[in-house]
């Protein structure tokens, strides 16, 4: 087997797996502290792209790449305020339901406004060519792409788990009553994580931009990923969203040298082995979510 | 309580009727594959309702069962049995039932957003085998022109046998769910929806009504698909995606599968008349279709039939404010937990 294919197929694996880690850290955050299965994840990740697409022909590179994901996470705060705020603590499929409606009516209006054709984006001047390293001839924008995906979640990760900011948090999934009565606005927190998450979608999906071809359904194409990604990871984990996201994006990208066709499956596989002997996930911690009982 | 009220009720054969007479009634009867489908329609919701309404499960990868019915039914015919329908439909159904009864296994214990995260995906791996495996399955084009075997020597093609033996199958569905619904499984199960811990005291093993109530819905789940692929004579993979599960909930929901065993009928009809009237007359249907879905969650969620029991519930206490027919106060007014001096919960027993 040719070996330069097959670490192509590797580095490959490891910048779509980056891409899905930062679109399910946003995922697992939202359902961690609102809990909430966000099915308009997806959807913030395809306005990302759209966004990306129309502000960078009119002004240029830089400014889409900074504007896109803020009107994503403004998008996110109008929908946490009108429409996810009512359905916190009710029955879980309405908060799904609400998310996933919301969704396909938002997927028609990108394809009313931005119509059904598929876009491409060209890649910026300066992450053009190649790089040689080894015998290995590599898309230099895959690599600025890969670091870029990794600091975006060091930074999440660090958040997380080492300021204050990131003990309230990781402490509104564990009891989010308790974090009310110690005197920390819970709704306001739920908000602002929303906002996160949706910038992160956002984010993702203006750097991912220039991969793929930007169409109407690629929200809904990276939702299961993500999904799959958010639960083998163990849910509320950062760091298992991490290494989740690398092993389905190297594990699916290598498979296509042995089972062509049944690539997709392989998370779903993953999924199933990971529950069945880690029902948390590979890093799950104990959440209000993870009211898995065991025997 | 005379027949009158109790038809009301349970106004299953005023449903049987109207349905029987459906392909006579002007306009809208000469749609008699639209019937078939209202028809299956109602038996995959009333199955679906059995785990959302009954035992309160929100599963969301319902639409996977459905499609194994399909393929099951496609693929018997075309491979195995072509001559009758019957045995198709069993085989559909026993696929139905033997993929819940294995997913049963798997999430019976999981309860809440665990559960539905989990039925999502394990949906979904259906759907990916359907897409992908085009030797069995035909992939993205499906398995089409199937040729429909006869029932009891009667000849399918005609739509209108066709739409009455989908009906007779519609009748033997609901009688069994109906009954299914109203037997103890189907209290213990209301129980479990309101509150687990209690019904686990009581002394029943709650994972193995979950798990049994799932396998039923999905027998049924399954038998239905297979009507959709006797009625179309075509299977595809889209009926196994999760978008398409969310059809199921939305019409279980609509129509009051919350409160109500007829919830769903009522909804499936509506949900399916309108789809065929905006889908043949709006190109973005799609922002209306998703749109009703937060409309319903935020200002319905009970479903139609709810607003109808709210008006009643609303009526019965004005009068019982108005201080006459204290008399008439039923099951639901009566307070429903009473602690007993020892600490007990109050009277078990019916």
């Amino acid at each position: 087997m040719n070996v330069s294919l097959v670490l192509a197929l590797f580095f490959n694996g490891i910048v779509l797996g980056l891409i899905y880690a930062v679109v399910a850290v946003g995922f697992s955050l939202v359902l961690g502290v609102a809990q909430v299965i966000n099915f308009s994840h997806g959807l913030l990740f395809a306005f990302g792209a759209y966004f990306f697409w129309s502000i960078s022909s009119v002004a240029g590179f830089w400014i889409a790449l900074f504007l896109s994901p803020i009107l994503v996470a403004m998008m996110g705060l109008c929908i946490e305020l009108l429409l996810i705020r009512r359905v916190y603590g009710q029955d879980p499929l309405f908060g799904l339901l609400i998310t996933f409606g919301f969704a396909l009516a938002m997927e028609e209006v990108i394809r009313m406004v931005w119509g059904k054709v598929a876009y491409s984006v060209s890649t910026p001047m300066f992450a053009r060519g190649q790089l040689f390293i080894g015998d290995i001839i590599y898309s230099k924008y895959r690599i600025i792409l890969a670091v870029f995906s990794l600091l975006i979640l060091l930074l999440v990760w660090w958040v997380i788990t080492r300021t204050s900011f990131g003990a309230i948090i990781k402490a509104g999934m564990f009891d989010s009553e308790m974090i009310s009565a110690l005197g920390h606005n819970l709704p306001l927190l739920r908000t602002g994580i929303f906002v996160i998450g949706a910038f992160l979608a956002g984010l993702a999906g203006v750097i991912a931009a220039p991969l793929w071809s930007i169409k109407s359904g690629m929200g809904t194409d990276i939702l299961m990923p993500a999904f799959i990604i958010a639960l083998i990871g163990g849910l509320g984990s950062i760091k298992g969203t991490i290494i989740a996201g690398l092993l389905v994006g190297t594990v699916t990208s290598l498979a296509v040298l042995f089972i062509p066709r049944f690539t997709d499956i392989l998370p779903y596989l993953m999924l199933i082995v990971v529950l069945f002997y880690k029902p948390k996930g590979l890093f799950g911690e104990v959440t209000i979510l993870g009211e898995v009982r065991e025997e | 309580m005379n027949k009158k009220t109790n038809i009301f009720k349970d106004p299953y054969p005023i449903i049987f009727l109207l349905f029987f007479i459906y392909p006579i009634i002007p306009f809208i009867g000469k749609f008699r594959t639209l019937g078939a489908e209202l028809l299956i329609w109602c038996i995959f919701a009333l199955s679906f309702n059995l785990v959302l309404g009954y035992a309160g499960l929100p599963s969301f990868g319902h639409g996977a069962f459905y499609g194994v019915g399909t393929y099951a039914v496609a693929l018997t015919i075309m491979h195995f049995y072509s001559k009758g329908v019957i045995i198709p439909l069993i085989i559909a159904a026993f696929f139905g039932g033997l993929f819940t009864f294995f997913y049963g296994y798997l999430i019976k214990k999981k309860r809440g957003i665990y559960f539905a995260l989990l039925t999502v995906a394990f949906s979904q791996i259906l759907y990916v085998i359907g897409f992908r495996w085009d030797e069995v399955t035909g992939g993205e084009t499906g398995i089409t022109s199937l040729k429909i075997g006869t029932f009891l020597g009667i000849e399918l093609k005609n739509p209108l046998y066709l739409y009455y033996f989908i009906f007779f199958v519609f009748v033997i569905s609901l009688i069994i769910i109906r009954k299914i619904a109203n037997s103890p499984v189907g209290q213990i199960l209301r129980a479990l929806k309101q509150d687990e811990k209690r019904a686990q005291y009581l002394g029943f093993n709650t994972e193995k009504y979950v798990w049994y109530i799932f396998t039923v819905s999905g027998i049924f789940a399954g038998l239905a698909g297979g009507l959709y692929c006797i009625l179309y004579s075509s299977a595809f993979a889209d009926t196994l995606h999760w978008v398409k599960s969310g059809d199921v909930v939305m019409a279980t929901l609509l129509g009051g599968g919350l409160v109500n065993f007829y919830g769903p009928i009522v909804g499936s009809v509506i949900f399916i008349i309108a789809r065929e009237f905006l889908s043949a007359f709006w190109d973005n249907w799609m922002l209306l279709y998703g749109l009703s879905f937060v409309i319903i969650i935020l200002f319905i969620p009970t479903g139609l039939l709810g607003i109808v029991e709210n008006i009643k519930e609303r009526k019965h206490r004005d009068s019982l404010n108005n201080g006459n027919n204290n008399l008439t106060m039923n099951e639901k007014d009566k307070p429903a937990k009473i602690l007993t001096k020892e600490g007990n919960d109050g009277p078990i027993k019916d």
